[in-house]
């Protein structure tokens, strides 16, 4: 799983769901030991713990815990590697650190609930932030 | 040639006496410590089952009341296999160590994250 952030690029598809499942997890550990790197890169040690940029983490993959095909699961997989391999390579600010994983589930980044979803497109746009 | 002069003047003024080496290797007092050692900083038993119980308890979605040392992390604590693989990440933290995925995977209880942890040499 390593090399792939070096060298972004797609890999074969996974055979079964329980590929997905296992890769899932190869993922959430790059991710986790690539933290204090990131906590270095941006200087965020004092806005957030690596602890909670851990759950956060842990949470934005829970949020597709609904998903039960391997295909879906490998393209989500590879939208968070390049996610990761972008905040490694410092391609990204700290505001963007800060704003959709720090802050992000508190304030910015905003997921309509049930009760949105009789509101037009512009207030929905409106609503949201540039973070999504 | 004026440093080798130099250097065999000062060395002859130089000694360390030989009684005192030995007496401070062999005194009581230091026992076996080994300084500047890797091999003897090991740590016991006692400390990594209260810096795992630590790091268990301070995840946020475990009740620290029911925390003990011989919980399951799934069947006990109500965590979940993600949630698995986050409480081993944060002990990798804490030890300072990097448990190769099989057997990360194998870690689902606090005796075995302990027993992992304590036969780790690199644990620190």
């Amino acid at each position: 799983m390593a090399h792939l952030m070096k060298n972004l690029k797609v890999p074969p598809n996974s055979t079964s769901r329980e590929e997905a499942r296992k890769r899932t997890f190869d993922f959430f550990r790059l991710a986790c030991r690539s933290i204090p790197n990131i906590m270095e890169i941006y200087n965020l040690d004092d806005v957030v713990t690596p602890s909670q940029l851990r759950s956060t983490v842990a949470s934005e993959i829970r949020k597709n815990a609904h998903v039960t095909n391997p295909k879906v699961i490998d393209m989500l997989l590879f939208k968070g590697m390049e996610e990761l391999k972008n905040f490694v390579d410092h391609a990204k600010q700290r505001h963007h650190v800060i704003g959709q994983y720090v802050v992000g589930r508190k304030g910015l980044v905003q997921d309509l609930g049930p009760k949105d979803e009789g509101i037009s497109n512009f207030l929905k746009n409106f609503y949201s932030s540039n973070y999504s | 040639m004026a440093s080798s002069a130099l250097r065999s003047s000062i060395l002859r003024r130089i000694r360390i006496p030989v009684s005192q080496t030995l007496t401070l290797n062999g005194s009581t007092k230091l026992g076996s410590v080994r300084f500047m050692s890797s091999h003897d900083d090991h740590l016991d038993k006692e400390e990594v089952t209260a810096r795992v119980l630590d790091v268990v308890k301070s995840f946020p979605k475990v009740d620290p009341a029911k925390v003990t040392p011989d919980v399951h992390f799934q069947k006990d604590l109500g965590l979940d296999s993600l949630d698995t693989v986050e409480v081993v990440m944060a002990l990798e933290e804490e030890f300072k160590l990097e448990i190769p995925d099989k057997e990360a995977d194998k870690i689902d209880s606090c005796p075995l994250a302990i027993e992992y942890v304590y036969n780790h040499p690199m644990a620190g």
